[in-house]
């Protein structure tokens, strides 16, 4: 009907192309890490008696982030001097990237998933693995004190608390016995995973919030102490391009949280599994933006110390545990 | 054989990384303006009003390069436990001795660290 | 369609490893190799084998690459010329080095592998799991104490350092 058009019309009418365009792909994921960083002053100011964003109208200042979106956008862009200028813009727009591609893994429902790839939990942590070392070039690339030693708190803490992370998430894999992010949801339909995990996700839900750089565990960026660390030398839209990641990382491993521990879209069918999905992960966000607001910054060695001994040796007990819970007890 | 999930990831991935470096680079182009007041103290790092004085690349914290070391070997035993995780019920007991011991055998260098995060004077 | 992609996954993989060696600046000389590692990654996505391939980005990419960027930010900003003028010898590294690449493509053509292990559709990861536990599991425990051995190194290297 359309002549050439058709097969372009096809495209992007195709249920994947839809997807990736408006939800859960790139429109919803920019909305919602914009509502994210409203959502985070928002309970932030609550906590602290405060009433926090109010004017941008319509209701509670919800517009404030995109108004700050209009704003950085007409600021000027400029590199500073000495600077590795390629590196400065590219590390936080992969950043972006892989923020994005991380919750493309997610199964937000029955069939709601971008990428439903076998293997799609290791992929999750893999790409997560990716960060530190952007991290570590942008800081690197701004050629100044404190954007190079936020950098290099970012990369020894984003490293330390990887490994918890792997592990704990391998208890999930040795309870469903998958590593398919859809199958994971759907072997907790006997019960969720947080509460034989329970250990488990706790190490998850600390090294997730470690891995995010937010507090406790913000001290890359530090606001108080190294001016933003590693994003002080961010212009206007790239400064976007430096803070957006946080929020679509909070995004991202709240949902594959809820995904692996408290049982993704399932739940009464009497409301649409998306809802089930949307509500849990929203209770995970709230929980960790309060966690910002009750717990004070902690030191560097102390946070790879703890993070090293601790959480490893917590996430080993955790493989034990769970052994023993899908195996039995070992008959020597 | 291709995998069966290769044109759908590779699209997928390409479409992110373009869309939103073309995203980036609209913006800037479009709606940055051009800077009318060039000043060198523009450019300069940012220190709260202080100058600048010394290399920007400074204060190495070396001391904690052994973590990087320990995260590639983790990382890869990750990778090994996740093999095996993945056919836990399968393999039942008889099958995860090798990784038990694998196990076993990795928690001497953390029970080291643990030993020598006690001394706090060599961390 | 394959074929195109081995292409163009071989081609990035090449170039961006002579990239790495070429560059002028070490750190875009890493993060070439990054994109190298990259390359063998897809290549490892054509091969049907998907949990290796996001392993080798992890471990790779996510943990080696970091490891060289660190130690080539802490060695300095620029390596300059290459050290030493290795015009006549770098000629004959290429003769030899193709020499041994063609030598061992030859051989790699002649031997005959044992066939795949009945992978059919797409080798299973399970499968994988099973044989490599129970064919393979004495291999696992020296992989264990090479790893043990590295990280006990990585420690007591912190521990010399102290003494500056």
């Amino acid at each position: 009907m359309l002549g050439p058009l058709q097969p372009l019309v096809d495209m992007v009418t195709s249920p994947l192309f839809l997807m990736i365009a408006l939800f859960p792909g790139l429109t919803s994921i920019a909305i919602i890490g914009a509502l994210l960083g409203w959502l985070e002053r928002k309970v932030t100011a609550r906590v602290q008696l405060r009433i926090g964003p109010l004017y941008a109208s319509p209701a509670g200042g919800i517009l404030q982030m995109f108004a700050d979106l209009i704003k950085l956008s007409f600021k000027e862009l400029f590199v500073p001097e000495n600077s590795d200028a390629f590196f400065f813009i590219m590390a936080p727009t992969t950043g972006l990237v892989i923020g994005a591609a991380l919750v493309g893994l997610i199964p937000f429902a029955p069939g709601l998933q971008i990428a439903n790839i076998e293997v799609g939990l290791p992929a999750f942590l893999a790409i997560i693995t990716l960060s530190p070392s952007l991290v570590l070039l942008a800081g690197w690339s701004a050629n100044s004190k404190f954007p190079f030693i936020g950098g290099l708190r970012a990369l020894f803490q984003q490293t330390a608390y990887e490994i918890p992370l792997w592990l704990s998430a391998l208890g999930v894999i040795m309870m469903a016995g998958t590593l398919n992010l859809a199958q994971i949801v759907a072997a907790q339909s006997t019960g969720w995973f947080i509460i034989p995990q329970a250990l488990g996700a706790f190490i998850f839900l600390v090294t997730s919030v470690a891995e995010m750089e937010r507090l406790p565990f913000d001290l890359p960026e530090a606001e108080s102490e190294i001016m933003m660390g590693w994003q002080a030398e961010y212009p206007g839209v790239l400064f976007l391009a430096a803070q957006g990641p946080g929020f679509v990382k909070l995004y991202a491993f709240s949902a594959l949280f809820t995904t692996i521990y408290l049982g993704g879209f399932l739940g009464p069918s009497l409301l649409p599994p998306l809802f089930w999905m949307l509500s849990k992960t929203l209770v995970v966000i709230v929980l960790i933006m309060l966690l910002r607001s009750t717990f004070p910054r902690v030191r560097l060695d102390q946070l790879l110390r703890a993070g090293w001994t601790t959480l490893l040796t917590l996430a080993i007990v955790n493989i034990g545990i769970t052994y023993l819970l899908v195996v039995g007890l070992p008959t020597f | 054989m291709v995998a069966q999930g290769i044109p759908e990831i590779g699209a997928y991935i390409g479409f992110l990384f373009v869309s939103t470096v073309a995203l980036i680079i609209v913006l800037r182009l479009l709606i940055t303006p051009r800077d009318p007041r060039p000043t060198p103290e523009k450019k300069k790092p940012f220190e709260s009003g202080q100058i600048a004085v010394g290399p920007g690349r400074t204060r190495f914290i070396i001391q904690y390069y052994p973590y990087l070391l320990m995260f590639v070997v983790y990382d890869v035993i990750a990778m090994f436990l996740f093999a095996w995780g993945l056919n836990l019920r399968a393999l039942g007991e008889a099958g995860s001795l090798p990784v038990l011991v694998f196990i076993i055998v990795l928690l001497i260098p953390l029970g080291y660290a643990l030993h020598l995060a006690n001394h706090r004077e060599n961390w | 369609m394959t074929d195109l992609l081995f292409l163009a996954f071989a081609a990035v993989t090449i170039g961006a490893a002579i990239l790495a060696i070429e560059a002028r600046d070490l750190v875009y000389g890493a993060a070439a190799l990054g994109i190298a590692f990259l390359g063998v990654a897809g290549l490892f996505f054509l091969l049907d084998a998907a949990y290796v391939g996001w392993f080798q980005i992890a471990v790779y990419i996510g943990a080696v690459v970091v490891l060289i960027l660190f130690t080539v930010m802490l060695v300095g900003p620029r390596m300059g010329e290459a050290p030493l003028g290795l015009k006549r010898v770098s000629l004959l590294a290429a003769i030899l080095v193709s020499l041994l690449l063609g030598m061992t493509g030859a051989l790699a053509n002649a031997t005959a592998f044992p066939g795949q292990d009945s992978c059919g559709s797409g080798c299973d990861l399970y499968l994988l799991s099973t044989s490599l536990l129970k064919n393979y599991g004495v291999q696992l425990e020296f992989v264990s104490l090479v790893m043990a051995a590295a990280v006990i190194g990585a420690l007591a290297l912190s521990k010399t350092d102290r003494g500056q």
